[in-house]
């Protein structure tokens, strides 16, 4: 198990690597005059040229590159370039908001989910159909225009819900509920739809194999059989999906945040990356490699402890 | 069945949760958990378009930026909404008959809220600083030769040579004083020290999303701040702004778009209508370096007469906007109401002029475009230009858009310029070292009438100049503008506002509770 963790952590910092190198030439290459972005039109040419030059950004490439990267060994990802905060700071205090908006999503999407995959692979005829179909307009819909709807219905014309903004939860929680329910709902509708259709299908295999059959005629009840034994046979196939919906999550969090302006990665990700702001982007990029690792390790050890199979192999 | 039950179990809880969250909704906390209340004593919570780029006092912004330094930082003085000066950090002012020495008087009552006592010597470190900092405004000190403290209230300003752009620049972001105490703190681009109406509140900030401020409880002038606490919300996107106001989430917000104008209305917010910035194209090779055919001015006129400016108001400005000619707002002394219409849509007309200057069959035209700004735009302008015989030819400059035409490598541009104050606009578009004069043009008429204007004691005896000046620049075709913009700022029913002459938001302290 240790050579395994370890063996994962390893690629991990390969991939970190790879991704940053990758992302600082993007950003080099579809940067344009950052200092004349910073400095606006009004600025002459020789004080955008003292700001590059204060910058570094009249440096070779490569030079700038290792400079950033053994800045970032040492945990030092430098400052915001648009607003003078520091990057670690800036990124921790917008992790622990999108984290909310996320860890919500992914609970409200296995719950509901599950009760939608089961019931449609139980019950079959009309509620499959109907799931089926709830599926694929969750698909359908973007996550844009749920957002949306769901401002206009809630915040606006009911008043339940802030339509914009994030309070704390430890400032205020019936606060924090009132700003991160409409997000967190308009987040989950992709994903149950996702989710629910890979429950189904697994569940219904798992209905079809041979110790359900020896299960149900030794008399266990229908309902232990699926909630004990089926569904623990097709949680690894879900497993799999929530936790690719789980990381995809905080790419639809860029476009939810941006609707309710709520201060998560997601909103810096859009104002950074067009602004150019290399040192935030790539802080975002260092801080969403490193969650991707270790997500997926953890789901890789969820997996063997939901299916030993998994783990022998 | 008792997999129903479960089923059901499991929805129950999941609409316990979501009835909580209802439960506690209906409030309209915004970010940080601050009131939206505007009574006087209340909060005021103003939505912007644009994050604090710093809270240095050195390196400051202004324009959509102002509200951020206004709220920490007093200014030497201090200008009413139609930009007439009156005093602040500096009582009274004075300068000598060359106007290259302006001597100052200042408040001894004023204190950072460091502790650190106000006082000349910090005054005119501070103008030296901006002078040598990073601002992008920072050409507002260009003619400061230097600033010294002849003792603790009285502060004199040496010039390199006289600057009638000096005294505006004092009440904006070249006169914002920081104290001395915090030049070289760390944390100074995020966390001010000044002498201001408020003090940033960093625990309720969120850098580049909201930042709160309380009240400075000792500030020298408390009949100006009318609100215990100040919410400013940075609101990028224009549809969680327009959310944000129909949620009664914002007493004041800047508008990005004209689109929303009338869901703002509905949603029971004042509009009130300003004119900061034109738009039209900039004929920027007055001598022909890159394209010969526009240093002939019937070839400049030309393309002032191909452009429809009314159909352009209505197809991009949707209607927001005034057509014009001239480059000068409706509030300097050298505005013409009758150079509005001075070039009327003629396409006739402006083949005609091509033809007189030899291009009867019109010539090649290299612009940039910019994807950010769509494409209607682009293709309006190309058509137009074909219309009467020119060939636009785009290059993609993408984020290079403005350091490519001031590189310079276009002849001409589309762009939208503030419409600044007299001798601020005249610097940043007309003289020959003007930052929106990439090719240096060097006209002695111009220059002549600058130097009036420059060299006049009085605005009144300025103006005549000044009018000559915007006159002679239109007739010249400098440019072809299009329209002036039509900006809009909102407020709710609780709040008023009296938007600024040539800033794009209004002043903080004329913010008020109505009623």
């Amino acid at each position: 198990m240790l050579i395994f963790i370890l063996r994962r952590v390893l690629s991990g910092l390969v991939l970190l690597f790879v991704i940053s190198s990758v992302a600082f030439l993007l950003l080099y290459l579809g940067g344009g005059d950052i200092a004349r972005r910073i400095l606006g039109q009004q600025a002459t040419q020789e004080d955008v040229a003292a700001k590059a030059a204060e910058l570094g950004l009249n440096r070779p490439l490569l030079t700038q590159y290792l400079d950033w990267l053994t800045h970032a060994l040492t945990g030092d990802l430098g400052a915001s370039w648009f607003t003078g905060e520091q990057v670690s700071a800036g990124i921790a205090s917008r992790f622990a908001v999108t984290l909310s908006l996320v860890l919500g999503a992914t609970v409200i999407t296995a719950l509901v989910a599950v009760v939608l995959g089961v019931w449609a692979a139980v019950r079959r005829g009309w509620v499959d159909r109907l799931v089926q179909v709830i599926s694929v307009l969750g698909f359908a819909i973007p996550g844009f225009l749920i957002a949306v709807g769901l401002v206009l219905l809630f915040a606006i014309k009911l008043g339940l819900f802030d339509p914009t903004g994030y309070v704390n939860f430890t400032e205020s929680p019936a606060g924090w509920l009132r700003t991160v329910t409409l997000p967190v709902i308009a987040l989950s509708i992709g994903g149950i739809a996702g989710v629910a259709g890979q429950v189904r299908g697994a569940v219904v295999d798992a209905l079809r194999q041979d110790y359900v059959r020896t299960l149900r005629s030794r008399g266990l009840p229908f309902n232990r059989v699926v909630f004990r034994h089926v569904l623990r046979n097709a949680g690894g196939p879900a497993l799999a999906v929530l936790a690719v919906q789980f990381v995809g999550l905080f790419g639809g969090a860029v476009i939810v945040e941006q609707v309710f302006a709520i201060p998560g990665l997601g909103q810096v990700a859009i104002t950074s990356t067009s602004q150019g702001d290399i040192p935030l982007v790539m802080g975002l990029v260092v801080a969403t490699a490193i969650m991707v690792v270790v997500v997926n390790l953890i789901i890789d050890l969820a997996q063997g402890w939901l299916n030993p199979k998994v783990r022998l192999s | 069945m008792l997999h129903r039950k479960s089923l059901a179990a499991v929805a129950a809880a999941t609409a316990l949760v979501l009835a909580a969250a209802g439960c506690g909704g209906g409030g309209k906390t915004t970010t940080g958990g601050s009131s939206g209340g505007t009574s006087g004593g209340g909060t005021l919570t103003l939505g912007l378009i644009v994050p604090a780029t710093t809270f240095s006092a050195q390196d400051m912004n202004f324009a959509n930026e102002s509200p951020y330094g206004q709220a920490v930082y007093d200014t030497l003085l201090k200008a009413d909404p139609q930009g007439k000066l009156g005093p602040s950090l500096a009582k009274e002012w004075t300068y000598d008959a060359a106007k290259t020495t302006l001597k100052m008087t200042l408040r001894d009552d004023v204190t950072f809220t460091d502790g650190q006592k106000f006082n000349a010597d910090a005054a005119a470190k501070n103008l030296i600083r901006f002078r040598d900092g990073h601002s992008p405004n920072k050409s507002f000190l260009g003619a400061l030769k230097d600033a010294k403290a002849v003792d603790d209230t009285h502060l004199e300003l040496t010039l390199k040579e006289s600057d009638p752009g000096l005294l505006i620049h004092l009440s904006q972001n070249a006169g914002m004083m920081e104290s001395p105490g915090a030049f070289n703190s760390p944390d100074i681009k995020t966390k001010p020290v000044g002498s201001g109406p408020y003090v940033l509140e960093t625990a309720g900030t969120v850098v580049g999303t909201t930042y709160t401020f309380s009240k400075n409880p000792k500030y020298w002038d408390p009949s100006s701040v009318h609100y215990d606490k100040l919410v400013l919300k940075v609101l990028q996107d224009p549809t969680a702004m327009l959310n944000a106001i129909k949620g009664k989430q914002l007493n004041g917000a800047k508008l990005s778009t004209n689109d929303t104008l009338d869901q703002v209305k509905g949603a029971g917010y004042a509009l009130h209508a300003f004119e900061l910035d034109w738009t039209g194209l900039l004929l920027l090779d007055r001598g022909g370096k890159l394209n010969p055919a526009l240093k002939d001015v019937r070839v400049r006129q030309a393309i002032n007469y191909a452009f429809d400016a009314q159909g352009l108001l209505k197809a991009v400005g949707k209607g927001h906007g005034t057509p014009t000619a001239q480059i000068f707002p409706t509030s300097s002394a050298a505005y013409d109401q009758a150079l509005d219409g001075h070039y009327g849509y003629d396409a006739t007309k402006a083949k005609q002029l091509l033809s007189d200057a030899g291009f009867p069959n019109g010539f090649e035209l290299a612009m940039p475009r910019a994807a950010a700004v769509g494409t209607t735009l682009w293709t309006l302008i190309a058509q137009q230009l074909k219309d009467v015989g020119i060939t636009v030819k785009y290059t993609d400059a993408g984020n290079n858009f403005i350091s490519d035409v001031l590189a310079p490598k276009y002849p001409a541009t589309w762009l939208q310029l503030q419409q600044d104050p007299d001798w601020p606009l005249i610097n940043f578009e007309l003289t020959p070292d003007a930052v929106f004069n990439p090719f240096h043009t060097n006209d002695p008429k111009v220059t002549e009438l600058v130097k009036k204007v420059h060299d006049a004691k009085t605005d009144d005896e300025a103006a005549p100049a000044l009018k000559e000046l915007n006159t002679y620049v239109v007739e010249q075709a400098w440019f072809a503008p299009w329209y002036r913009i039509e900006s809009n700022y909102a407020t709710d029913a609780k709040t008023d506002v009296q938007p600024q002459v040539g800033n794009a938001y209004p002043y903080l302290w004329n913010f008020v509770p109505k009623g």
